[in-house]
């Protein structure tokens, strides 16, 4: 059972699934113009759960792929936590002919681990700091984001942690699904707030609805 | 002359934020949809003047109600109201006849704006009364 105070009630999701379809539509947009491709996005979800289940919920949505490479970013302002772009295992180097014209030459020399790292940061970086950065502008806030972390092709079971947040608390999972059109990859994002942050969040969630009372 | 205004929108929220953008002595009257499928059936019974859709939605997107839609009123006045700003996302649509594109979150300017150039655009298509 999530405890009482961190329970979001059904308009407080529906809100938030809004903010967050805005947000992933304002970070694929902000993408495609960097780099020709286009973004299929699917309906985002959002769901409380224990801190303690979120490391297994993560694996179970992600089960298609035996091996994952991620873009973790940590962000810290009012609203905190922690955003985890996950793609499945090669992705990062179907997607590094994107971002470098010289990829080939790249790839020959040998700096292909470097090369996929750079590209997932890239990628990363821009796809979580346009919708990260959207939802809490929509949200009245600012935050600070740490530098991206990647990891690539790893089993889901080593890669993600188990102690994400402290165990007995809770977190809201935002999900959102795309899909890489031209180079048909599907990867997701995850966003997880820390518990601190959901008094603040279900406040600025009436505070912007409440421009369109 | 718009009466008929169908929002086609999986968020309920969503619905509600635009349908607050509208004026409210307009003396409109709305008929809503839940996704694409729900949409294009009401918008074929109702026939409304105005129709605003959004794009990503389950069962049937928007993209895809959008095409139907203007296949059975090619004078159709469909707005695409969407969270969707990639550039190819906005040529698409406006290649499958979308008479504009209103991006996500919608502000009462943006709406009544446009409701107002589709009053326009239907008093020519229709000819003075």
């Amino acid at each position: 059972m999530v405890p009482a105070e961190y329970v979001i009630t059904d308009e407080e999701k529906e809100i938030l699934q809004e903010i967050m379809n805005i947000a992933f539509g304002k970070a694929a947009a902000d993408l495609a113009e960097v780099i020709n491709i286009f973004v299929v996005l699917s309906v985002p979800y959002v769901k409380v759960i224990k801190a303690a289940e979120l490391p297994d919920y993560i694996r179970h949505e992600i089960r298609d792929f035996s091996h994952i490479s991620i873009v973790e970013q940590n962000f810290w302002g009012e609203f905190k936590g922690s955003a985890l772009l996950i793609f499945p295992a090669g992705a990062g180097k179907e997607l590094i002919s994107l971002l470098d014209d010289d990829a080939e030459a790249s790839v020959e020399s040998g700096s292909i681990d470097l090369l996929e790292k750079e590209t997932l940061m890239e990628i990363g970086n821009i796809l979580i700091g346009a919708c990260v950065g959207k939802l809490t502008e929509l949200l009245g806030d600012v935050v600070t984001y740490s530098p991206p972390r990647v990891i690539v092709e790893n089993n889901p079971r080593e890669i993600i942690p188990a102690n994400l947040f402290d165990r007995d608390y809770s977190a809201i999972v935002m999900k959102t699904v795309f899909r890489f059109d031209e180079r048909d990859i599907n990867g997701f994002l995850f966003l997880t707030t820390n518990p601190e942050s959901i008094k603040w969040l279900k406040e600025s969630l009436y505070g912007f609805l409440a421009q369109y009372e | 002359m718009i009466k008929k205004i169908l929002i086609v929108d999986d968020s309920p929220i969503s619905r509600k934020m635009l349908k607050s953008c509208i004026p409210k002595d307009g003396g409109f009257e709305y008929f809503e949809a839940g996704d694409g499928l729900e949409g294009l059936e009401t918008f074929k019974e109702v026939r409304p003047d105005v129709t605003f859709l959004d794009l990503t939605m389950p069962v049937m997107d928007g993209v895809q109600a959008l095409d139907e839609m203007k296949k059975f009123d090619t004078n159709s006045i469909i707005i695409v109201a969407t969270a969707d700003v990639q550039v190819k996302s906005l040529e698409r649509v406006m290649q499958l006849g979308a008479f504009h594109v209103l991006k996500k979150p919608p502000t009462k300017d943006g709406v009544q704006d446009i409701l107002r150039k589709a009053a326009d655009h239907k008093g020519q298509v229709n000819g003075p009364c």
